[in-house]
């Protein structure tokens, strides 16, 4: 253990005031349009860019069986083709006004960030606004996308131990809800999309009433709000989506999951169910989860990796998820080892921390590093954006971005061993192994 | 349909090209501490933040002993591992208390230490960071849990397709040139290693006089200049002259050089094509970065959008130019299924032949530029990219206006200019083909390449 805590232990003190001091929640406007569109803008001129970001509330927890990787797949499908831009010309025009974008996909939401020139700033609100109601999914270029999506699949799930394991426990621990299956969705699904199911989920879910946009950047908020309704306001609202409902039964008993497959290296994790990101234990657990597994002088670090040599390296922890999730351990174990032996001291670990819970340096540092996570998060305009629209979805509110460090703060640290406890025990826990067959140990 | 929509934008574009607003990289201060190290100073009270970067010439994979891959990343790793006053543990217990970041790496040309903290940590991370770099212990116990640690990493590296294949590349196109040392180190050079070797390198090497640091963020100049005296200012400047650093000319592949590296749990072929680049600073990066942009440098890009936006062969396809100061190499690649890599290749070698041929159209050309344009304010955002680019510029000898420059550069570049940096550096028939996945599969789709080299995914080193 360190020898300079007295250090640091003033830090803490700093952490609300020095959010208040620079990122300011006045300072941020909000404008909600008739179709149901709300938008959140804040002004920052430092550079001459502009970081604009659609959330859809659509993923693949909104998915079923047979139909899955469809959200992920429309994320692919925005980019080719509205009745008023063919396929590819959202990117070629972009790219000509100077934009960059990406997009990505999740379990609770999809994400299109844009980031461009301010000059850029018309054409962009005009492609975006095109985009939601206005995809042809012309057939042709719909078969080659899902080419692409198979593509995706073979490079990042089949070729990549760890994601396989991963889709593996996922579906062992994990068996009513949507969260079953893995955001590309399953090989079989992917080749078997209909062009007019997949065309009634996008409406469905790409609607203004479905969506929240995010402007931050070198803009004025009143001119960019009248180009937004210019171009956003004569699209419908839809009827709302159904809720998920499904819930996940209780776990009743230690599951496990094995692949054979060819590999130098075996793989291997360790799965607890866990609570929603609005449940107060998500903080709890999200606070437990810097000592036992973030950096190299975390307990699982130190366990594994240094005294008992049994891994290259840990990671895992807790996700923000709007339905119960995962808590997750994940080891990149040495090859050759017993891998019953890291289950063993993983166990161990876990309920050293139902016993004792964490030490007093433990839980500052675990505050410490939410709250410099927090501020290089917010150096840049798409990080700032970012954080504003997870906020919004996850958590209920942009504005609950400036209280989150204060749920971390709630946490006591005299409450983690009955949190622990509450989700760290057998009948919650699915374990998962990858072993190596052929290849040179 | 696409391309005449294209014309007309190009014409509404025609003025904001020009009047495109950029950043500027502000001038930085210049702290000279009496050991010779010379700190850049830029403050950015923003955020409690900063970030800071100290570059060491000489310290990087290039000046490896033949045959000793690996060593100068080993050293910096072993950095970070204890200090006379600090073993690994409190090390990492004091980064990890604070919420800091610090690293210590190598590239080819040089050794870099990164860090960045809230403000108020400053003085510690400082501490910490000049300690490490002052007075690493090379315990025996660490070098061989860090020995072992990299010798099973070289192993899940080779389970990853898309990461073995550029370590291939690497020691295929560089062969006898020092560039080809892999940082990770390999099988054989690992073997061969031995805790003296990191500490000679070491010694030699990393010297405040061969260093340079940037700090960027919210602290003030005098109580900067404080910390550094206590810190990197103690860091003692050795007697001996600082080593000779000059690496030979990057190879030149002559002919066509085919190597299959064997996969056979591969669902996917992955390629790497490579040929000479340009040098940093030359005066052929602005007309070759647009045509790298147009070629294969973005989404939009011709391979692109003939491999994956037209035909759906893949997930991703591009190209790219790396340079040192004494050379460069393009690389283009991407992936596909077994039995389309042969497909994927007629295509992009096609495309190559296209682009020395005809060059690229004005609109396209255009395109280009605003892309460049608009997309470099925010790589200089962070406190932290904004330390980068000043050491950048001062290793290369670039000066603090070479952005400005170079996007003139960009904004006035001719198409004539754009057609000749293709012809010059696109390859045609002298480059080095690499390739890894299923070889039974893919086999019989690549007869037309000619004679692969074939090499076992499970054989020792790259």
């Amino acid at each position: 253990m360190p020898k300079k805590a007295g250090l640091f232990f003033l830090s803490i003190l700093f952490l609300t005031i020095l959010l208040q001091a620079t990122f300011k929640k006045e300072d941020i406007k909000i404008h909600q349009l008739q179709n149901g569109l709300k938008i959140i803008f804040y002004e920052d001129h430092k550079i001459p860019s502009i970081s604009y970001y659609t959330f859809f509330k659509v993923g693949s927890r909104n998915e079923r069986p047979g139909f899955t990787g469809v959200s992920h797949f429309i994320e692919h499908m925005m980019f080719n083709g509205t009745r008023k831009f063919g396929p590819g010309e959202f990117d070629r025009i972009m790219e000509f006004y100077g934009g960059s974008n990406n997009a990505y996909t999740g379990e609770d939401f999809t994400a299109y960030t844009d980031w461009f020139p301010s000059k850029a700033l018309e054409k962009m609100v005009e492609l975006e606004a095109d985009r939601i109601q206005g995809l042809i999914f012309e057939p042709q270029v719909f078969e080659s996308e899902r080419g692409v999506v198979a593509s995706e699949r073979r490079m990042g799930v089949e070729n990549n131990n760890e994601a396989i394991l991963n889709e593996n426990v996922r579906a062992t621990a994990i068996m009513a809800h949507p969260y079953h299956w893995d955001v590309i969705g399953w090989m079989s699904d992917i080749l078997s999309w209909r062009r007019d199911e997949v065309m009634q989920y996008y409406r469905t879910y790409y609607a203004p009433n479905n969506a929240v946009l995010v402007v931050v950047g070198d803009f004025d908020t009143q001119k960019t709000l009248e180009l937004i309704k210019k171009h956003y306001e004569n699209i419908a609202a839809q009827t709302p989506p159904p809720p998920v409902s499904t819930a996940e039964p209780p776990q009743m008993g230690k599951k496990q999951v094995v692949i054979r497959k060819e590999a130098q290296t075996p793989s291997f994790m360790v799965v607890y169910h866990a609570p929603s990101c609005n449940d107060p234990d998500f903080f709890a657990l999200s606070i437990l989860e810097k000592p036992l597994l973030r950096g190299q002088s975390s307990r699982l670090y130190r366990r594994l990796v240094r005294e008992e040599q049994l891994a290259i390296s840990v990671y895992g922890g807790i996700d923000e998820k709007i339905d119960p999730f995962l808590f997750s351990l994940e080891v990149k174990p040495r090859p050759g080892v017993d891998l019953d032996k890291i289950e063993k001291i993983i166990d161990e670990e876990l309920a050293r921390v139902m016993e004792q819970g964490i030490s007093e340096q433990e839980y500052l540092k675990a505050l410490n590093i939410i709250k410099s996570d927090f501020y290089f998060s917010l150096q840049t305009n798409s990080g700032k954006a970012n954080l504003l629209g997870a906020a919004e979805i996850l958590f209920g509110g942009y504005d609950q971005l400036f209280s989150i460090i204060d749920r971390y703060s709630a946490v006591k640290r005299e409450d983690i061993p009955a949190v622990a406890k509450k989700y760290f025990h057998e009948n919650n826990k699915t374990v998962g192994r990858l072993i190596p067959e052929g290849g040179v140990q | 349909m696409i391309r005449s929509s294209i014309c007309i934008f190009s014409m509404i574009i025609l003025i904001p090209v020009l009047a495109m607003s950029t950043v500027k990289l502000p001038q930085p201060e210049k702290i000279l501490l009496e050991n010779g190290l010379g700190v850049y100073f830029f403050k950015n009270s923003e955020l409690p933040l900063v970030s800071f970067r100290l570059l060491i010439k000489g310290a990087g994979s290039a000046f490896e002993p033949r045959g000793m891959d690996g060593l100068s990343n080993f050293t910096a790793d072993m950095l970070l591992k204890g200090t006379r006053t600090m073993d690994a543990e409190a090390i990492a217990e004091a980064l990890d208390f604070m919420g800091a970041r610090l690293s210590i790496s190598t590239t080819e040309e040089y050794a870099m230490a990164s860090g960045e903290c809230l403000s108020e940590h400053l003085p510690t991370l400082f501490q910490i960071a000049a300690d490490c770099l002052i007075s690493p212990a090379f315990k025996e116990d660490e070098y061989k849990r860090e020995l072992a640690r990299k010798i099973d990493t070289l192993k899940a590296v080779k389970d990853n397709p898309g990461r073995a294949l550029r370590l291939y590349f690497q020691k295929a196109y560089f062969g006898d040139h020092p560039f080809s040392h892999i940082s990770l180190g390999t099988d054989s050079s690992l073997k061969k290693m031995a805790l003296d070797d990191l500490k000679k390198f070491y010694k030699a090497r990393f010297r405040p006089d061969a260093a340079i640091m940037a700090v960027v963020g919210d602290v003030d100049k005098e109580k900067l200049i404080e910390i550094l005296k206590s810190t990197f200012g103690q860091w003692p400047k050795p007697s001996t002259p600082v080593p000779v650093s000059t690496i030979p000319p990057v190879p030149v592949p002559r002919g066509k050089k085919l190597i299959f590296v064997d996969k056979p749990d591969a669902t996917q072929s992955y390629f790497a094509l490579g040929a000479p680049g340009y040098p940093v600073g030359d005066k052929i990066s602005a007309s070759a970065s647009l045509m790298n942009t147009l070629w294969g440098g973005r989404f939009t890009s011709w391979l692109n959008t003939e491999l994956r936006i037209k035909r759906g062969l893949t997930y991703g396809a591009g190209s790219n130019f790396q340079s040192w100061k004494i050379g460069g190499v393009f690389t283009a690649s991407s992936y596909t299924k077994n039995d389309q890599i042969g497909e994927m290749l007629d295509i992009t070698f096609d495309l190559l032949k296209k682009a020395k041929i005809k060059g690229f159209s004005s609109e396209e050309i255009d395109s280009a530029r605003n892309y460049i344009l608009g997309q470099f304010p925010p790589t200089l955002e962070t406190n932290g990219s904004k330390a980068n680019a000043y050491l950048r510029l001062i290793f290369y000898g670039l000066g603090f206006d070479y952005y400005d420059n170079y996007l003139g550069e960009i904004s006035r570049a001719k198409p004539e200019e754009i057609k000749r940096a293709a012809a010059k550096l696109l390859p045609e028939s002298n480059f080095l083909l690499v390739l890894v996945g299923k070889r039974d599969e893919a086999k019989k789709h690549l007869e037309k390449y000619g004679q692969f080299q074939e090499k076992k995914i499970t054989d020792p080193d790259f």
